[in-house]
C-alpha cells in the first residue's frame, strides 16, 4: 500500500510538472509573438518617434543606440535575456525603465480585477445556487434573462451608463479619476463604480455557470445517495453539490479572467483611472512600444498564472487528479 | 400476506409525464412486508419494481405526475406525509443500496466522510472519533482487511465490489427498519457477485429487520429469499413464500419466466423467451396487463385488469384462470 | 433539398422559444439596417449641421443630433453595417484559418501537431483587448486591422473545435472504408470530413459574432479601430462620452444599439445550439 501511495504522488508531480513546461512555453511563444510585432513596426524608429526633427545623424545614433542595427537573432536573445532578469525595455521618451512604470500602475489594476471578481463571485453564486434549487421560480427566471443581459453588453458600455446615472445625473459620487488625497474613503468611493462596472456582467455569468453547473450535479446518481439517506437539503446543497460544481466553474472562470483583464483596461479609461489600461493606451498614440509590449507580456504572464492556479486548484479539489486518474472533465 | 407487517402497500399508483404522454408506471400495486422477512421482487426492466422502491422512499423524478395509495409504515400512511416528516424515514428508518456503485458515492468525498454523514445524520452530534470508531467496524463487518486504511480512501480507489460493500455498510450503519436492495448485484462481475450475494446471505444471519430484494435474476431470489413477489407492466402478478411460487407458478407470466431461466441453466438447444414485448407504460388497457402475451388467454381475460386474489395458503396471483389453467397443465396430455 | 429542409427545421424549433424568437428578430432587424442602410436610414450619416448640435429627437432627426449636429439614427443605422461587416469578415478569417490549421493539425505527426496546439494556445493566452491593442501599437489602427485582429483572436477556438471534430471523425468506421478503398486524402478531407465538421463551426460562427462586435466597438470606442469618416457604435459611444455633460442622448442610444444587438446575436447564437442539438436543450 506505501508502494502504492508513492505511485500516486508520482502521477501529480508529472502532471505538476508538465502543466509548468506548458505554461513555460506559452510565455516563451507569447513573447516571441511581441517580439516579432516590435520588429515589424513599419518606418524608420527614429522618425516615427522624433517626427521631422530626425537627422540622419540622430536616427543612425538613436539605432546604435537602441541595438536596432544587429542581426534578428542577436536582438530576439538579448530581449528574452533582459526580460528574464526584469528588464524590459525603457520609456523611449522619458527614459524610464518600463519596469518601473508598470510597478508604478498595475496595484491599481488588479486590486479593480481582483475586487470585482470577488465581489461578483460573492453575489453570483449565491444567485446561481438558489436558481439551481428553485428551478422555474420568478427569481430564476429573471437571473437567467438578465445574465444574459450584462453578459451581452460589454463592461466599458456599463461603465459610461453607470457613470451618467451615478455621477452626473445623481451626483452621488466621484467623477473621475483615483484619489488624489490618497485617503482611503475617497479611494473606496472612487473604486464603486469601476467595480460594479465590471461586476455586473461577471455576477450574470457566474451566477448562470454555478446554476447549470448545479443542474447537472444534482441529477448525479450520487446526490440521489445522499438524499436517500435523508441528509439535510442543507448539506446535500452546500457541502456535496457545490463542491461537484465548482469543477466546470473554475475551468471557465480561469479562462474568463484574460476577459476580465481586458474588461479593466477599458473600464480604467473611462474613470480616467491610473492603470495599465490608460498606462497602454497613452504609450500607443505616443508610439512608445516598449511601453505596450512591456506591459502586454505582463498581463500575458498575470493571466497564464491565475490560469495555472487554477489548474492546480482542481487538484486540491479532485482527488483523482491528485492520484492521476481519470481527468476531473470526465463526471462520475 | 403476514398478521402485522412492516409496510402494508395499497392500490399504489405512479403516473409520470413523458413525451409521448402520461407514463402508468405503477398500476394499482398490493403489497405486504412482513417483519424480519426478506421480500424479493422480480420482474424485466420497465416492470417498475425500482420505481417501487423510489416509492417507498418517496424519492421520485420530477417528471411524476401523480403517486396515489397507501404505504402503511408500521401504521402510517408515507403518501400522505409532507416531505420534511418524509425524510425523518430516509436515513433513519429506512436505507437503500442503489444498483450501480459506480456512480452511488460521491468521487470528491472519502468513505469515511460519506459513512460519517450518514451516522451523524442519525445520530446527531456524533464525534469524530466514535463515527470513525464505527465507520471502522462496519467496513469490517462487510469484510474489508483493512478497514482504517479504506475509510480514508476515495471512491476511485476502490473497485465496483468494494465499492457495493461500502453501499452495504451504510445501510447497515442506519440500523434500519426497512432496507431496500435495488438489484445490488446486476451491475457487477459474476465473481464479485457471488462475493456481494455471499455476504448478503450472512446478513440474513445478522440483520433483523425487513428486506426488499429487487432482482431480475430468479436464482438469487430464490436463494436469498423469504416472500416473493413477481411484477409485471406495473402490476404485481404474483405473490407468496418464494418456495411455494417458485415451486408451483400460479401466473402465466412467473411460469414463463420460470422456464426461461430453468431451460437457459440446462443449456444446450434453443434461448426460451417469452414471444411478443414488455407493455408500454404510456398506453393503459383495460384487460389483464400479460394478456398479448399469454399463452392461456381467454376473453375473460379481456374485460378487465384482475385482481390478486387467493391462490393458496399465504398466496396470491393476478390470474383470473389460474385455476383452469393449473388443472389444464396438470393433464398429463399438456407435458 | 434536405439542407433547406434541415434549414426549415431548424429555424422553426430556434422561434419555438421566447429567446430564440426575439433573438431571431433582432438579427433580422441588425441585418435589414446593415444591409439597407442608405435607404433606412433618414439623412446622410456624415452631414454636419453645427447650428444643430443636442437637438431633441424630431421628425427630421428622430434620435435627434449629435455635437457636430449629424443625424443620430443615421448614423446608429450605418453603425450597424460596419459592426457586422467587421463580424463577418473577422470570422471568415478566422474559420478559414483556423480550419486550415485544425485540421492539419490532426493529420499533422505529434511534433508539429503539439506546436499549432501551442500557437493556439499563445493567442489565447492574450486577453484579446491586450493583444489588440499591441497590434495596433505597431500597425496603427484601421478597419483592416481591426478585423485581422478579430479573426486572430477568434481563430485558435475555431482550430480546437475543427480538430476535435475531425479526430472524432477520424476512427468513424465509413472512413476506415474509405481508406481501404483507396479514397485519396484530398477526398477524404475535402468530400468526407469537411462537411461534417461544418455543422459545429457554423454555430461557433454564430456565436462569435457578437464577440467580434464588441471587439470592434471597444476598439472604435477608444479611437483605435475604424477611421473616420466611418463611423461605428464604438465611435459614436466615445463621442457621446465626450461631451457627456452636455447631452446624455447619444451616449444612451448608441450603447443601446450596441446592446440590443450584441443580445439579440447572444440570444439567437445560442437558440441556434439548442435547436440543432436537442440533447443539450434538455438541460434548460
Amino acid at each position: 500500500m506505501v508502494a502504492g501511495r508513492s505511485a500516486r504522488a508520482d502521477e501529480t508531480l508529472r502532471y505538476l510538472s508538465s502543466r509548468l513546461v506548458t505554461t513555460v512555453l506559452i510565455v516563451i511563444g507569447a513573447m516571441l509573438l511581441l517580439f516579432t510585432l516590435s520588429s515589424i513596426v513599419p518606418g524608420d524608429p527614429a522618425t516615427t518617434l522624433f517626427g521631422p526633427q530626425a537627422t540622419p545623424e540622430l536616427s543612425r545614433r538613436f539605432i546604435t543606440e537602441m541595438g536596432l542595427d544587429q542581426p534578428v537573432l542577436v536582438r530576439l536573445w538579448r530581449f528574452f535575456s533582459n526580460v528574464a532578469v526584469g528588464n524590459l525595455g525603457v520609456d523611449v521618451i522619458s527614459g524610464r525603465p518600463v519596469t518601473s512604470l508598470i510597478r508604478e500602475v498595475i496595484p491599481y489594476t488588479l486590486i479593480l480585477t481582483f475586487t470585482a471578481l470577488g465581489f461578483a463571485a460573492l453575489v453570483g453564486i449565491p444567485l446561481g445556487i438558489y436558481a439551481a434549487t428553485h428551478r422555474g421560480s420568478a427569481l430564476d427566471n429573471g437571473l437567467a434573462f438578465v445574465s444574459v443581459a450584462f453578459i451581452a453588453v460589454p463592461s466599458f458600455v456599463v461603465a459610461i451608463l453607470l457613470l451618467l446615472v451615478f455621477s452626473i445625473w445623481l451626483d452621488w459620487l466621484p467623477v473621475l479619476g483615483a484619489s488624489r488625497t490618497g485617503a482611503l474613503g475617497d479611494e473606496i468611493k472612487r473604486m464603486i463604480l469601476p467595480t460594479l462596472a465590471l461586476a455586473l456582467g461577471w455576477i450574470g455569468f457566474i451566477a448562470r455557470l454555478i446554476r447549470t453547473s448545479m443542474l447537472e450535479v444534482m441529477n448525479e446518481p450520487y446526490i440521489r445517495t445522499s438524499r436517500a439517506y435523508g441528509l439535510s437539503r442543507c448539506l446535500v446543497t452546500y457541502k456535496y453539490a457545490l463542491k461537484n460544481a465548482c469543477i466546470p466553474t473554475i475551468t471557465l472562470l480561469g479562462l474568463g479572467i484574460g476577459r476580465l483583464l481586458g474588461n479593466a483596461v477599458l473600464v480604467e479609461i473611462v474613470f480616467a483611472r491610473p492603470g495599465l489600461g490608460r498606462l497602454i493606451y497613452n504609450a500607443i498614440s505616443e508610439r512608445n512600444y516598449p511601453i505596450v509590449q512591456g506591459a502586454a507580456l505582463v498581463v500575458v504572464v498575470l493571466f497564464v498564472v491565475v490560469n495555472l492556479i487554477v489548474d492546480m486548484s482542481y487538484s486540491a479539489i479532485d482527488p483523482r487528479i491528485r492520484h492521476g486518474a481519470a481527468r476531473a472533465g470526465a463526471r462520475a | 400476506m403476514s398478521p402485522n407487517p412492516l409496510v402494508s402497500i395499497r392500490q399504489l399508483k405512479l403516473e409520470a409525464l413523458t413525451a409521448r404522454g402520461t407514463a402508468h408506471i405503477l398500476r394499482g400495486i398490493d403489497l405486504d412486508i412482513g417483519k424480519g422477512r426478506i421480500v424479493g421482487v422480480v420482474g424485466e426492466s420497465g416492470s417498475g419494481k425500482s420505481s417501487l422502491a423510489a416509492c417507498l422512499l418517496r424519492l421520485l423524478p420530477a417528471n411524476v405526475s401523480r403517486l396515489d395509495g397507501e404505504i402503511l409504515f408500521d401504521g402510517v400512511d408515507l403518501v400522505a406525509l409532507r416531505e420534511p416528516a418524509m425524510n425523518a424515514y430516509r436515513g433513519a428508518r429506512i436505507a437503500m443500496i442503489f444498483q450501480d456503485p459506480m456512480t452511488a458515492l460521491n468521487p470528491l468525498f472519502t468513505v469515511g466522510t460519506h459513512l460519517r454523514d450518514v451516522l451523524r445524520r442519525r445520530h446527531p452530534g456524533m464525534a469524530r472519533d466514535e463515527a470513525r470508531r464505527r465507520s471502522v467496524a462496519a467496513l469490517s463487518s462487510v469484510g474489508f482487511a483493512d478497514a482504517p486504511l479504506h475509510v480514508d480512501s476515495y471512491p476511485h480507489q476502490l473497485s465496483g465490489g468494494m465499492r457495493q460493500r461500502v453501499m452495504i455498510a451504510m445501510a447497515l450503519l442506519v440500523e434500519p427498519d426497512l432496507l431496500l436492495a435495488d438489484e445490488p448485484t446486476t451491475a457487477l462481475d459474476a465473481t464479485v457477485e457471488a462475493q456481494i450475494v455471499s455476504l448478503l446471505e450472512n446478513l440474513r444471519r445478522t440483520f433483523s429487520g425487513s428486506i426488499v430484494f429487487i432482482s431480475h435474476h430468479l436464482g438469487l431470489v430464490a436463494q436469498l429469499c423469504d416472500d416473493l413477489c413477481v411484477m409485471y407492466g406495473g402490476t404485481i402478478v404474483e405473490s407468496g413464500p418464494v418456495a411455494d411460487v417458485l415451486g408451483g407458478p400460479r401466473h402465466p407470466y412467473t411460469r414463463a419466466l420460470l422456464a426461461c431461466e430453468l431451460e437457459d441453466e440446462a443449456g444446450g438447444g434453443r434461448l426460451v423467451s417469452i414471444p411478443g414485448e414488455v407493455p408500454d407504460p404510456v398506453e393503459m388497457r383495460d384487460a389483464c396487463v400479460f394478456a398479448p402475451r399469454c399463452p392461456h388467454v381467454r376473453e375473460a381475460c379481456l374485460a378487465g385488469m384482475p385482481a390478486l386474489r387467493d391462490a393458496g395458503p399465504g398466496r396470491r396471483a393476478a390470474c383470473v384462470r389460474w385455476e383452469e389453467v393449473e388443472f389444464e397443465l396438470s393433464k398429463p396430455s399438456q407435458r | 433539398m434536405t439542407v433547406l429542409r434541415t434549414g426549415w427545421t431548424i429555424l422553426r424549433r430556434v422561434c419555438a422559444t421566447v429567446t430564440g424568437a426575439t433573438g431571431l428578430g433582432i438579427v433580422v432587424v441588425v441585418l435589414i439596417a446593415a444591409l439597407f442602410a442608405p435607404w433606412v436610414s433618414t439623412a446622410d450619416p456624415d452631414k454636419l449641421d453645427v447650428m444643430n448640435r443636442f437637438s431633441a429627437p424630431s421628425l427630421a432627426h428622430w434620435l435627434g443630433t449629435d455635437h457636430l449636429g449629424r443625424d443620430l439614427y443615421s448614423r446608429l443605422v450605418h453603425g450597424a453595417t460596419i459592426a457586422l461587416a467587421v463580424a463577418l469578415s473577422a470570422i471568415a478569417v478566422a474559420l478559414s484559418v483556423g480550419t486550415l490549421l485544425g485540421v492539419a493539425a490532426a493529420y499533422l505527426p505529434p511534433r508539429l501537431e503539439r506546436l499549432v496546439l501551442i500557437v493556439f494556445d499563445v493567442i489565447a493566452s492574450f486577453p484579446s483587448m491586450v493583444l489588440a491593442l499591441a497590434i495596433v501599437a505597431v500597425f496603427g489602427p484601421s478597419t483592416t486591422i481591426v478585423i485581422m485582429i478579430a479573426g486572430i483572436t477568434l481563430m485558435p477556438h475555431f482550430g480546437r473545435v475543427a480538430r476535435g471534430q475531425v479526430l472524432a471523425l477520424k476512427s468513424a468506421p465509413f472512413l476506415e472504408a474509405e481508406r481501404i478503398l483507396g479514397a485519396s486524402f484530398g477526398r477524404i478531407v475535402g468530400y468526407h470530413i469537411l462537411p461534417n465538421i461544418i455543422g459545429p463551426l457554423v454555430i461557433l460562427a454564430s456565436m462569435d459574432i457578437p464577440v467580434v462586435i464588441t471587439i470592434e466597438a471597444g476598439l472604435s470606442f477608444l479611437g483605435l479601430g475604424v477611421r473616420p469618416p466611418l463611423a461605428s457604435w464604438g465611435t459614436l459611444i466615445q463621442d457621446g462620452y465626450q461631451f457627456l455633460s452636455e447631452s446624455w442622448v447619444p451616449v444612451v442610444v448608441a450603447s443601446s444599439a450596441l446592446a440590443i444587438a450584441t443580445l439579440g446575436f447572444t440570444l439567437f447564437g445560442e437558440a441556434l445550439r439548442d435547436a440543432v442539438d436537442p440533447r443539450i436543450r434538455q438541460e434548460h
